[in-house]
This record gives structure tokens, C-alpha cells and sequence, in this order.
């Protein structure tokens, strides 16, 4: 199941594992030429996919620069591919049917293998990539060496090469002011808290990524262990900050949930900030039972979808026209 | 391990010294990586590396600089199937000798004893 359609209590959003991994004896990527970079990407596919049966009957491959723009647009609205790789060449990516699964070729890495899936499972994420990390093995050998691990082109990912990352939707922590207190806070235990699409970007809509920094010095298990405390102590304190707004401020959130929705369900033209904002509003009030939505879509997939580039989808629209989109498709999804 | 690394490790310990200078210093001759090519100003430059060998030609700049990121230069996690026999072997008898070291310490003898003898067997079975 696609990550945006399964979701719990709403407070832990997505969760996903991405191991970097490359070959040996070969240069990374960026330091290819774009004929050398076709043959790697070749032989890469080649031992990988065609040759390896376990993967070739789950799996499509999609040659990106086969793709137009709006479906790469979609594949990354998915977080099936990076940002990087709907810009450059020379990409490709296998899926799994369910798309659970993302093996991406020639991003900064020759290989980052990425599990992501709705709830909090990393421990499960985790066990299905190592498993599809052994396979991949079986038909070509990884650059690694015994004292630094998997050797990758940036050092930060060098070592275990996991990146564990958990997608939460903090909005009472938000309101209340929290948030940036605890962001301090655990920035000095290795751990970074930043925006819906990694490095970078805002958290905007309430929506934040908690992912380890360190991949190195730590087992597999240990890094997701850290990544799990930071979360669990987020979740218990996002559920506190809920309880005592419904307790000291029950009008107050209801009118705010419902104005939000009314806007949503009416409005001719809207900003992304906007939209994001109000349907993190909604979306709270959904997961606290103030109000039911039956609309087509969930806010945080509708969230997904009227992001700017989304909503563009190669076309050349302006911001006006975007914001008019952005309203169409809400009012008629919500 | 070569001589930068080893004086590298010593100055581990001293944090307020991971500065610039320590970067710089680090890694000072003119290799280039044979692989692709790239040397260590490269890195300086992009911040990243251009394979897997630079790792190994630019040793002591990558050990600072993984220092500086991760607190860390050991790999401590999953290893590949293909490499795996021998450093699983290395990495349990080191084990073995840190533990032995400690047992000593506490003058746990019969443990050491234990862990001694353990040690010897592995050694026995595998040439390292
Ligand atoms: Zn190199």
C-alpha cells in the first residue's frame, strides 16, 4: 500500500529505510562522464535486474529518461525517486509492485535502495532492505571496506550507509511552540528533524522527517534504536500537547478545524503555504475525532498533491494558475 | 595503517584541535586517486569523493574528516556477504582481547583464562 493511504493514529505519518550503496572499482556518478555513466547504469540494470530472478518478478524497471516530466513528478510525489533525479540523466529506478520499494541507479550513489510504507515500522523496513541489500549482492561486489563500511560519495553516509527516517505530523507541538525547543534539542543527539522533502525544506503543514546524521560507529540496529527514541518522545509529547489543547481550548480548536475545512471546501484560489497549513488543520481534527472528511482524498495525500512542482507537473503554469489548480483539486477531493 | 593515520589516532583525543588546521594537514602530498582520477584538493572542493578507492588513497584525510561527521572512523555494522568470513573472524577476537583485557583488569582470572584459550582456538583455525 502507498505510504499517504495508510495511516494510524495520524501522528506518525511514514516511515522509511534507504541504504547508499555502490560498486567497487568503479567511480561514483558524479565523477562519470555521460557515455561512462550510460555504461555503468547498463551494467548495473544488467546484473541486477536481468540476471536475478527474486527481483525481476516483483520488480519494473523505468529508464527515466524515458519518462516524461509529470510522471517523474509523480514518482516523486510518491518518494519513489529524489528531487535530483527528476533534473538530471542517466537515471534509472526499479519498483516493486506494491511500491513499498525504490531501487534507485546512478543518483550521488550507483545504488540507494529505499523501503517506505505508512505507520511506524521501521524495524520491519529495515529487515525487508537488508534482505533485498543480500540479494542485490549476489550479483556484484559492493565498494566497502573493513574499516569504514560501505563507501559512499559524501562521508556522511559513508559507514552503514542507512538512512532511517520517520515522517511525523506535529501540529499541537507546532501550535503550542514547542517545536523548535525540542529541534535544538535533539539536534545535538545525532539526529536531525527537518521538512516533508528532506534537507532543506520547510516544515511546512506540520509535517517533519526525523532521521539519524550519523552512520558510522553505530550497528544497524543501534541507529534505528536512537531514531525510535527521538519519535517515541515526540509522539508521547505531540499526544500530551492534543489532550490539553481539547481540554483548555475545545472551542477554540473546533472553530479552527472547521474554518479550515470551510475555507478548503470553497475557496477559488489558493497559495501552497496555505493549503498546507489549513489542511494540517483538518487533518488534525481528524485524528481527533472533531470532524469527518469523505471526501476522495486523505489531507496528507492531498497535501502531496498540491505541493508546487506537483501541481505544475511540467506544465509552464504561473503561480496564479497554480493557486487556482490547487483550489480545484482540493475542493473537489476533500 | 600508515604513519598519517596512526598520529591521527593519537590525536583523536583532542577535540579542539579537529580544526581546519587538522584537516588541512591531514592529507598534504599531491596523490591521485587511480580509480577516477580525483585528488584531495577535489575533495576539499566538492566535499565528496570520487569512488570507493579514494577511501584507501586519501586514508588519513577520510578517517579526520568521518572523525568530524560521525564521531566516529569504525565501521561497526552490516558487512557483505563476499568480505564477510574473514572480518567476522577479526572482529569477534578483537572482542575476545578487549574483553580479555577487562577480565585481567578486574583480576577475573578464570574468565581470562576462558577468553584466552577461546582466543587461541580461533586463532588456530584461520590464517589472518
Ligand atoms: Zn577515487
Amino acid at each position: 500500500m502507498i505510504w499517504y493511504n495508510d495511516l494510524n493514529d495520524g501522528i506518525i505519518v511514514s516511515s522509511r529505510i534507504r541504504l547508499a550503496r555502490n560498486i567497487d572499482k568503479t567511480p561514483f556518478p558524479a565523477a562519470l562522464n555521460s557515455k561512462d555513466k550510460e555504461k555503468v547504469s547498463k551494467k548495473l540494470r544488467a546484473s541486477i535486474f536481468e540476471s536475478n530472478s527474486t527481483l525481476s518478478g516483483d520488480f519494473e524497471l523505468y529508464d527515466l529518461d524515458k519518462l516524461s516530466r509529470k510522471e517523474k513528478i509523480s514518482m516523486l510525489e510518491e518518494h519513489l525517486i529524489s528531487p535530483q533525479m527528476v533534473d538530471g540523466s542517466g537515471h534509472s529506478v526499479l519498483v516493486n509492485k506494491n511500491k513499498t520499494m525504490s531501487i534507485m541507479f546512478m543518483e550521488e550513489d550507483h545504488i540507494r535502495l529505499q523501503v517506505i510504507m505508512g505507520g511506524y515500522c521501521l524495524d520491519e523496513a529495515f529487515d525487508l532492505a537488508d534482505k533485498v541489500d543480500d540479494v542485490i549482492e549476489e550479483s556484484l561486489t559492493y565498494a566497502f571496506d573493513e574499516k569504514f563500511g560501505y563507501l559512499t560519495a559524501c562521508p556522511t553516509n559513508a559507514g552503514t550507509g542507512l538512512r532511517a527516517s520517520v515522517m511525523m505530523h506535529l501540529p499541537a507541538l507546532t501550535m503550542t511552540g514547542n517545536i523548535s525547543r525540542i529541534i535544538q534539542s535533539v539536534s545535538g543527539m545525532g539526529i536531525a528533524v527537518r521538512g516533508l522533502y528532506g534537507e532543506g525544506t520547510e516544515a511546512e503543514g506540520c509535517m517533519y522527517q526525523i532521521s539519524n546524521q550519523i552512520t558510522m560507529g553505530l550497528t544497524e540496529k543501534e541507529i534505528i534504536e536512537k531514531v525510535k527514541a527521538v519519535v517515541n518522545k515526540l509522539s508521547e509529547m505531540e499526544s500530551q500537547a492534543r489532550k490539553s489543547l481539547k481540554e483548555n481550548h475545545s472551542l477554540e480548536l473546533e472553530d479552527k478545524v472547521y474554518r479550515a475545512y470551510g475555507i478548503l471546501k470553497y475557496a477559488r484560489s489558493i497559495a501552497s503555504a496555505e493549503a498546507k497549513s489549513l489542511l494540517s488543520d483538518v487533518m488534525l481534527g481528524q485524528n481527533m475525532g472533531i470532524i469527518k472528511c469523505d471526501g476522495k482524498m486523505t489531507p496528507i495525500e492531498l497535501m502531496v498533491k498540491t505541493a508546487p512542482s506537483v501541481i505544475a507537473a511540467g506544465k509552464d503554469l504561473d503561480p496564479a494558475a497554480r493557486d487556482k489548480a490547487r483550489a480545484e483539486l482540493i475542493r473537489e477531493n476533500i | 595503517m600508515d604513519l598519517f593515520s596512526e598520529l591521527f589516532d593519537m590525536f583523536d583525543g583532542f577535540d579542539m584541535f579537529s580544526s581546519p588546521y587538522v584537516q588541512k594537514s591531514a592529507q598534504k602530498d599531491n596523490k591521485v586517486c587511480p580509480v577516477c582520477g580525483r585528488s584531495w584538493a577535489d575533495f576539499n572542493k566538492t566535499g565528496k569523493f570520487g569512488c570507493g578507492e579514494c577511501y584507501k588513497t586519501f586514508a588519513a584525510g577520510a578517517a579526520q574528516v568521518l572523525r568530524q561527521v560521525h564521531s566516529s572512523a569504525e565501521h561497526a555494522g552490516k558487512i557483505p556477504s563476499k568480505s564477510s568470513a574473514g572480518i567476522k573472524v577479526k572482529r569477534r577476537l578483537e572482542e575476545l582481547r578487549r574483553q580479555l583485557k577487562e577480565a585481567v583488569a578486574k583480576e577475573d582470572y578464570e574468565t581470562a583464562a576462558k577468553l584466552h584459550s577461546e582466543i587461541k582456538s580461533i586463532e588456530g583455525g584461520v590464517s589472518l
